[in-house]
Formats: structure tokens, sequence, C-alpha cells
């Protein structure tokens, strides 16, 4: 097969229209990064591409009471400039500065990142971290999820064909709460050496009432780190209790990398990167 | 097949494409403007980087119709009347091209850093081109011309 159609309509209805006359024949394009390597690599093979990356109905950054609203189409470059982001979720920023080359990030888009469902998408972990939830429209309407709930394995997300992923939401944090995102290695060596974090951590008398792991590169997809996430509940975070967490996050990451050939680097880079990740989550902190 | 209709290097075209032609094949194959080079065809390499309505994307990562409707400005587009642009003058002028095959992609990369921050600092300077990879020159004296460059800028 071969690309039959492609198409840039004017609205979301039209996206929605043609994903439903096409179903599984017809795919999404945003800034294309990943698409077009999977089209050259054979990877993919769809019929109809539907361009959505200059839809200004995807487009933007917005507050929406006490969430954020990002449309999908928004690119990384987007992100970085917009006063928004840089002033309340500047880990965000940090995490899309982070990506490719100043091209890639001119047109990759957060949509495409959460889409293409890499376990070492970096979007991931801050998004888990701060709780964001993903809102898909079809012709029937439109409904809410948990990001956590749609990232079911490398590449696989729960989002049907005839689905439009059209913005993320989130709470913006607040006083007494921080937010971090820390990175290691580079896309080149993707499948060995490479750590992605993002912690949310909310302090109530000197205590952790709230913490939220996000973890790239270390699973089959991107998660939020429950066990670790527990221990910390409660406890006041001293330096020798984050190291304590710190060292229980390895013994984890040990056990679930036990037989792959990253195993071993993974285990002993994710205690430095989660130290510094708590320690700058817990920096940003405003009183 | 399908028309589409873009502007490029300040001149309308109407003109046809295949479904499955990048935006840098459309340069290349249909317009003959063959300064825009392919490297990796990965969006790895920065050579076929162009600025596509006033930002730098590479042409091997889009689609030649998601171009309808947009402005495009590949290396043939800067000299004014005969005159190469001052960004092209500065890397003649500090011997930043030797085989010269990452200097379109290189040259409008600093175009796009240059017209959104007239006076960048080295590091800003590294950054901005930090998606175009050279062989050859061990980027120095690139980063030189495109200091020179917004000197000379300033002083047109
Ligand atoms: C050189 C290079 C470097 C890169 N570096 C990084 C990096 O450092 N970190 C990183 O995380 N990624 C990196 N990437 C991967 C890629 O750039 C990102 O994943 C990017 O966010 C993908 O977004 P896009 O808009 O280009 O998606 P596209 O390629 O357009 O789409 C990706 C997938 O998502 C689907 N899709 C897109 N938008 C929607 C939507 N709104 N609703 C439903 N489905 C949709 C598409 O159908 C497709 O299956 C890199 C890629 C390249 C080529
Ligand atoms: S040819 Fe497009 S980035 Fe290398
Ligand atoms: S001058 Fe040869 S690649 Fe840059």
């Amino acid at each position: 097969m071969a690309l039959r159609e492609v198409y840039k309509p004017k609205d979301i209805t039209e996206v929605l229209q043609l994903l439903d006359k096409y179903k599984d024949k017809g795919k999404i394009i945003a800034g294309g990064t990943d698409l077009i390597i999977d089209l050259k690599e054979r990877a993919i093979d769809p019929e109809v591409l539907i361009d959505i990356a200059t839809l200004e109905e995807l487009k933007g950054i917005a507050f929406k009471g006490s969430y954020i609203e990002i449309g999908a189409a928004t690119t990384f470059a987007e992100m970085m400039d917009h006063v928004i982001t840089k002033e309340k979720t500047p880990a965000l920023v940090k995490a899309a500065r982070s990506i490719g080359s100043p091209q890639i990030r001119n047109t990759a888009t957060i949509g495409g990142n959460i889409c293409n469902a890499s376990p070492a998408a970096d979007m991931l972990p801050v998004l888990l971290a701060l709780d964001a939830s993903i809102i898909l429209k079809d012709l029937e309407g439109e409904k809410t999820i948990l990001l956590e709930q749609v990232l079911k394995g490398k590449g696989k997300i729960d989002i049907e064909r005839n689905q439009l992923l059209s913005y993320v939401k989130f709470k913006a944090p607040v006083d007494g709460e921080g937010l971090s995102f820390e990175k290691l290695g580079f896309r080149k060596a993707l499948a060995i050496a490479k750590i992605a974090l993002g912690v949310f951590v909310e302090v109530e008398n000197n205590k952790c009432k709230e913490i939220r792991i996000g973890s790239g590169a270390i699973h089959n997809r991107a998660i939020r780190e429950s066990k670790i996430e527990d221990y910390f509940r409660g406890k006041i975070l001293s330096d020798a209790v984050i190291e304590e967490g710190s060292e229980l996050f390895q013994e984890e990451v040990r056990e679930r990398l036990i037989n792959r050939s990253s195993g071993e680097f993974k285990r002993e880079a994710i205690k430095g990167i989660f130290t510094t990740a708590m320690k700058t989550a817990l920096s940003t902190i405003k009183s | 097949m399908k028309e589409i209709k873009l502007k490029v290097n300040h001149k309308d075209y109407h003109v046809a494409i295949e479904e499955d032609m990048r935006l840098l094949d459309l340069l290349r194959n249909r317009l003959n403007l063959t300064g825009t080079k392919e490297g990796c065809g990965e969006g790895e390499c920065g050579a076929c980087t162009v600025i596509m309505d006033g930002i730098t994307v590479n042409s091997c990562m889009v689609m030649a119709f998601q171009a309808e409707n947009r402005e495009i400005f590949t290396i043939e587009g800067l000299e004014k009347g005969g005159r190469l642009d001052p960004i092209q003058q500065a890397f003649l002028d500090e011997g930043a091209v030797q085989c010269g095959f990452c200097t379109p992609g290189m040259v409008l990369s600093a175009k796009a850093l240059l017209d959104k921050n007239p006076k960048p600092t080295r590091e800003e300077i590294r950054e901005g081109i930090s998606g175009n990879l050279c062989r050859c020159t061990g980027y120095n004296k690139i980063v030189d011309a495109i200091e020179k460059a917004s000197e000379y800028r300033k002083e047109e």
C-alpha cells in the first residue's frame, strides 16, 4: 500500500469526520518527527494522512480555573516561549528544551510525543508527575482520561483510530508544591543509556503530603513509581530520608531490569538522578 | 497527485506534488532549488534546514502537502539583487565554509537566530546551530562567522 490521500482539514470537526471515514487506514500527522521516520522505515503503512500541525484550535496554552491546558499541536518551542509554562512549570519547559534540536522543537508537538508513546518520550515523566489528563475527541463527543491509564507499553497507547487527542490538562502547581525534571543520556544512545524523571512534591508542616514520580526509559513505558512514592508520603524529607528512598528506587530498578544489558548502568545512575530531581523539586517550592 | 499552492522565496507557486513527497523533494526535484541538501533524511543533521513561516524546520521532516499555503525561505532566497546576504558574506570572510555541504542549513539557522536575537552570545550561537552538523570546520569558525554577521547586519 502507499499513501493515496492527504488532507489539511480546516477544523477539528473535519479531522474527526476524516478519521471516522478512513478508520484504520487514516493517520494523523502533527510535527511528523516520529511519523515520517516510521513511514520511511515502513513501520507503518497508512493510506491517508491528516495534517493537524497548523490547526489553531489545537494550539496554545491557557489557564482554565486552577488548571493549565495545552493544545495537542503545541510545539516544544512554543512551550519554551510561553509565559504560563515558563512561570508555572519550569520543569516542563526544561523537558521541552532537552528534546532534539531547534528544528525538531520548532515542529514536534506535545500531542505527538504522547501518542507515539515511546518509553523514552521526554514529556511523559513530567506529565505523569503532574497527574495530567488527556482529552480525546471523536464524532460522539469527548472524554477525559488520566494519562497514566492510557499508556500500555512501548508504542502502545489506548487511543482509538477515530479519536483525536485535543489537549492535555493538569493542575497548575501552587504554594507548597514543587516540580522537577531530570534527564540523563542522549537519544542516539536511546536503548542503553537514557533515564528521565519527573517529580512533583507537596509539603505541609514540613512533611511530604503528596509525591508523584514519573519515570521514563526504565520500564516498557513511562510509569508512575508508586512503590517509591508510598515510601515518602508522610515523612519529613531530610537528606537521610531522600538517601534511603533513592536506595529503594535503585533496588526497584535492579529487580525490574535484571535481564537487561542496560540494567547495571541504569541501576547505578538512578540514585544520583533521583536525588537531584528530589532536591530540585523541593527547591522550587514557594511558601 | 495533488495541486498545492505555497510561497517560496517571495514567489507564489502552484505545483503538483505526490502524496508521499517530502518538502525537501518538492524543493529540490520540483522547484530545482538544490541549495537545500539531504544528509541523513532523519532529522539529525540539519543539512535540509529551511525557514517556514519564520522558523527553521528540517525539510526532510515535513511532508510536501503540509507546506500548502505556507511561506518558505531557502538559501536561494537570501541574496538581494545579486548581493550576498551579510550572513553569507561573513561565512566567506571568516573561512567558515569548507566542503560547503552544511552551509545552506547553517546559514538559515543563523538567520533565524539573528532575526530573533540580533546580538547573541557565543553560547547562544552554539545552541542556535545545535541542529546543524558540520564534519569539516569544528564549528569555531562558524560561530566566529555568525558573530561577524551580527556586526555586518547592524551596519546595514
Ligand atoms: C532528530 C530527532 C530527535 C528527537 N529527540 C527527541 C528527544 O530528545 N526526546 C523525545 O521525547 N523525543 C524526541 N524525538 C521524537 C519526536 O520528536 C517526539 O516524540 C515528538 O514529540 C513527536 O511529535 P510530532 O508532532 O512530531 O508527532 P508526529 O510524528 O506527527 O506523530 C507521532 C504519532 O502520534 C500520532 N498523533 C500526533 N498527534 C496526535 C493527536 N493530536 N491525536 C492523535 N494522534 C496523534 C500520529 O498519528 C503518530 O502516530 C526526536 C525525533 C527526531 C527526529
Ligand atoms: S537531511 Fe534532514 S536533518 Fe538530515
Ligand atoms: S563545511 Fe563540510 S560539513 Fe560543514
